[in-house]
């Protein structure tokens, strides 16, 4: 694989006392989609704000393109940012705002006007070039922010929750929109949220961030079928986590005893000592509800508390023993042919493959 | 914080130096030579540098210093009383009975005053107040008067009031209309009576906003000279007229200079008590 | 019902108290147009004697000059100065910041004669008293608080990413400055530049005590007033008046039509 584009290498950034990121090691990499997600305070916009030259590391390294970054100023940089609040500037018009790092550049104007123009197009907001922003839509705003940033050429994007104040539909459109654009120009996007379907349904690799740590990288599906620990387990939602200790390693997979009988999971690269305490996660998609007791390595009896819709899909609550929650998702239609009703006693079932060892507890 | 931090740089200094020059210079300086100056000696009508404590002694053992002091005092307190009652009914009904409008309107007018020349308003007040002034004459078309209203404690606070009346009212009215409306209108249904109300609900809202308006009415009224002046007719002088006086008729400025740091510390002290008062929290609560 | 009257009440009460405030105004205005050399009820015929008086007296065209001079060098060096202490409050946190603040805000809560006397006194000392621009250098002090509230205020409406959009687009420090910060504070600072002349343009106190020979108009007033009663004040202070209101409506319209501007 060919040198990333960015790196970070041991970085540390801290707020007088707190620790906003902690020896974090990251490599972004030439044209990849990008996405950093985590809550509020975990370390995600100090790290992008690190790539733009906003805050400088405390500690550690970020290369750029090989280059030493820590102490280039924001302006010697070609890492332009699509900002949360936009900041587009209120008393320009659309194509000003367009314009305007190339006007940092010193590019003549003829030359701005026309590139300015140009991206306006591309955007499909060029009726609105010579209105003042503050006039413009949510939608359109987004645009000129995006193609402000786009018509600088850079190598790199970065965008910090562009989507956050649009409303859900709107949402949709312009992940399309983004996509689309990250392909057709082959440049790397680095893109801050807090919002799990954003990240998932746009990003290439996904960094899960907690507290200042990262605490897992991966490709949307790796993230979503493998957690890593506890955390990203939680985070990612709609996954059962059962916790017990390790019995005897037989041939079909690792034995682990829980409160809830016996289970077995598919043998992880590092195995577990027997008498360890282990976790794993078993994806609420991936459990079977029968009626009748299935044949089937790993099974429980619970009872179902609610259901919750979302769309098609829908998610039931069950009560195992020593009262674990289960969660199960499926398609409404197929919830219809079962007539469940809460209380009901079902069998939940899932293959050993389908369990996925934690790396903590 | 969305600010880089960087070292002090020029662009930094750049925003941050003149300032701090200037105000060394043309603020700091001068209030630091006045006190120094308190200390200087004047011999045959020139001023020569000193440190001796002949100023100090000569105005603070003397009657006249503190006659005038403790006039100021009060004439400074009775007026920033007076200003403060008299504005409050029409701050509370600009706050609670009129519209949004109305009050951004008056608001607006009672800003006017500070834009017209104060002295051509108490050149006005003193033809209005003569004894065969507009006043006089309005009030003997009812048989009344004519009234001395130049020249008198009633002179004095006219003159101040008018410096001082639209500032107070403009503080109280936005301190009262700045209160969630529906304590008020829950002290109401409660049962309170409407002076109760006021007592008990308004003023301890709006407290902070009424001190520091009695405290600028305080200030204005203490340091000026032209009320006492023209409309009091500076029979007791007040502090700032015997400043006036020793400074441009005497060339006795090491003198005036002790009877202004006497003002300042008494402003400072009071200013402090009230600011002090204005964000004190009331009892029981905890930060 | 009781709610009426007392509504009739506080109606009267507050016309009261704005023909209290607005009576000296309202006054000396008809003063100026009266014939009366000592104006009374009922009052004399109209004339404008008064306003040829001081439109041929050189001495009041002097001081018209003086301060026209005074108070747009006043606003200049104080709106400059206003603004630079409000960017630095808004960018920078720094230590001492409290003092560097108060060192700026301080100044208007003296009262002018001290300032007066003060000034008078260190002038002097440091041989730049008796000239106009003494006046300048008192009056930047005095005046530059407003500016930098009214600059801060603007500041304060910014989203304080914008500065920082502006780097990432690849704008220095200085080109943030002028392309970003400048515009953005464009009205406010019109707006302070009119209040800091308005503000000079009235003030007599430390004028008279630092001004040596040169008469602003406000001297020259307190100068009239102090002589005896003389109905060209009258005239004088309707001039200053208006004068000064036209640069306090000039700054409220451009303050808040701009402010309306940026939200339609």
């Amino acid at each position: 694989m060919s040198e990333p584009l960015v790196t970070f290498r041991n970085v540390e950034k801290r707020f007088d006392d707190f620790v906003a990121v902690r020896d974090m090691s990251l490599d972004i990499h030439e044209g990849e989609f990008l996405a950093i997600m985590g809550s509020s305070g975990c370390g995600k916009t100090t790290t992008l704000r690190m790539l733009a030259g906003l805050e400088a590391p405390t500690s550690g390294e970020i290369r750029i393109g090989g280059r030493l970054m820590n102490d280039v100023k924001p302006h010697e940089r070609d890492t332009p940012l699509v900002w949360q609040s936009l900041a587009l500037f209120p008393f320009l018009t659309a194509r000003e705002n367009v314009e305007f790092g190339l006007k940092m550049r010193g590019m003549a104007a003829a030359e701005r006007k026309r590139r300015a123009l140009d991206w306006l197009e591309r955007m499909q907001i060029e009726a609105f070039a010579e209105r003042n922003v503050a006039t413009l839509s949510g939608g359109q705003k987004q645009r000129v922010a995006l193609a402000r940033s786009l018509v600088m050429e850079p190598r790199m994007l970065l965008l910090d929750e562009p989507l956050s104040a649009l409303d859900a539909n709107l949402v949709i459109r312009m992940q399309g929109v983004l996509t689309r654009l990250q392909r057709e120009l082959g440049i790397t996007f680095v893109y801050v949220t807090h919002s799990q379907s954003e990240a998932f349904a746009m990003a290439d690799r996904v960094v899960i961030m907690s507290q200042g740590d990262i605490a897992q990288i991966g490709s949307p599906k790796d993230i979503y079928r493998a957690p890593a620990n506890r955390f990203v387990a939680e985070f990612v939602g709609r996954n059962n986590i059962l916790s017990g200790t390790v019995g005897e390693t037989g041939g079909n997979g690792l034995h682990i005893d829980t409160p809830q009988g016996r289970f077995v999971a598919h043998m992880p690269e590092t195995v577990p000592a027997q008498g360890a305490e282990v976790s794993f996660t078993v994806s609420a998609d991936l459990v079977t509800l029968s009626l009748t007791e299935p044949e089937a390595v790993n099974k429980v009896q619970a009872t179902l508390i609610s259901e919750e819709f979302i769309g098609s899909v829908v998610t039931l609550f069950f009560e195992g023993a020593d009262r674990l929650e289960f969660k199960v998702q499926m398609q409404e239609r197929a919830l219809l042919e079962l007539d469940l009703e809460p209380g009901s006693a079902v069998w939940l079932s899932w293959e050993a493959e389908n369990a996925n060892i934690l790396e903590d507890n | 914080m969305n600010i880089v931090n960087r070292r002090l740089d020029l662009y930094a200094l750049t925003w941050r130096l003149p300032i701090i020059l200037w105000q060394l210079v043309f603020f700091v300086g001068p209030v630091v030579f006045m006190v120094a100056m308190s200390f200087f000696v004047v011999r045959n009508y020139r001023m020569m540098e000193a440190f001796e404590f002949a100023n100090w002694e000569r105005m603070l053992t003397r009657g006249f210093f503190w006659d005038s002091y403790w006039y100021t005092l009060f004439v400074a307190s009775l007026s920033a009383t007076i200003a403060m009652c008299v504005a409050f009914p029409a701050a509370w009904a600009l706050a609670f009975r009129a519209s949004e409008s109305v009050r951004r309107w008056a608001i607006f007018l009672l800003v006017i005053p500070f834009f017209t020349s104060y002295l051509v308003r108490t050149f006005s007040w003193y033809v209005i107040l003569a004894e065969s002034g507009v006043l006089n004459a309005m009030l003997g078309y009812i048989g009344l008067g004519p009234f001395r209203m130049l020249n008198t404690h009633f002179g004095t606070i006219v003159g101040y009031l008018t410096l001082t009346l639209p500032l107070v009212v403009i503080l109280q009215t936005v301190s009262m209309a700045n209160i969630d409306k529906t304590l008020v209108e829950a002290a109401r249904n409660l049962g309170c009576k409407p002076l109760a109300t006021i007592w008990r609900v308004v003023l301890p809202l709006s407290k902070t906003g009424f001190i520091v308006a009695a405290l600028f009415c305080f200030i204005l009224a203490f340091g000026d000279f032209v009320a006492p002046f023209y409309l009091g007719g500076s029979q007791e002088p007040t502090l700032p007229i015997l400043i006036l006086d020793t400074t441009k008729s005497g060339q006795q400025w090491p003198r005036a200079a002790v009877v202004a740091i006497m003002m300042m510390l008494t402003l400072f002290t009071i200013a402090f008590t009230a600011i002090a008062l204005a964000y004190r929290k009331p009892k029981g609560a905890r930060a | 019902m009781m709610g009426r009257g007392l509504n009739i009440f506080l109606g009267l009460y507050v016309g009261l108290i704005f023909a209290f405030v607005f009576a000296p105004i309202l006054f000396s205005l008809v003063f100026s147009l009266n014939s009366q050399r000592f104006p009374t009820i009922p009052l004399g015929e109209f004339t404008l004697e008064w306003y040829v008086q001081i439109w041929n007296d050189e001495d009041v065209w002097q001081a018209v000059r003086n301060s026209v001079i005074v108070s747009s060098s006043t606003a200049v060096l104080a709106t400059f100065l206003g603004f630079c202490t409000a960017y630095s409050d808004f960018r920078y946190n720094f230590r001492f910041k409290g003092p560097y603040l108060a060192l700026i805000l301080l100044p208007p809560t003296i009262p002018l004669i001290i300032m007066a006397l003060a000034m008078l006194a260190w002038l002097s000392r440091i041989g730049l008293s008796g000239q106009l621009w003494s006046i300048i250098l008192a009056h930047s002090v005095l005046t530059a608080p407003f500016a930098m509230a009214l600059i801060r205020l603007r500041l304060h409406q910014m989203d304080p990413d914008l500065e920082a959009a502006a780097w990432n687009l690849g704008g220095s420090e200085w080109q943030a400055m002028r392309h970003v910060i400048v515009p953005f504070c464009a009205p406010a600072i019109v707006s302070a530049l009119c209040l800091t002349a308005a503000i000079s343009f009235d003030e007599f106190a430390v004028s008279w005590f630092v001004s040596g020979l040169n008469k602003t108009v406000p001297i020259v007033i307190l100068e009239i007033v102090q002589g005896n009663i003389d109905p060209t004040v009258n005239a004088i202070g309707t001039f200053v008046f208006l004068t000064s209101m036209t640069l306090v409506i000039l700054a409220q319209v451009i303050f808040i039509g701009r402010q309306i501007k940026s939200h339609s």
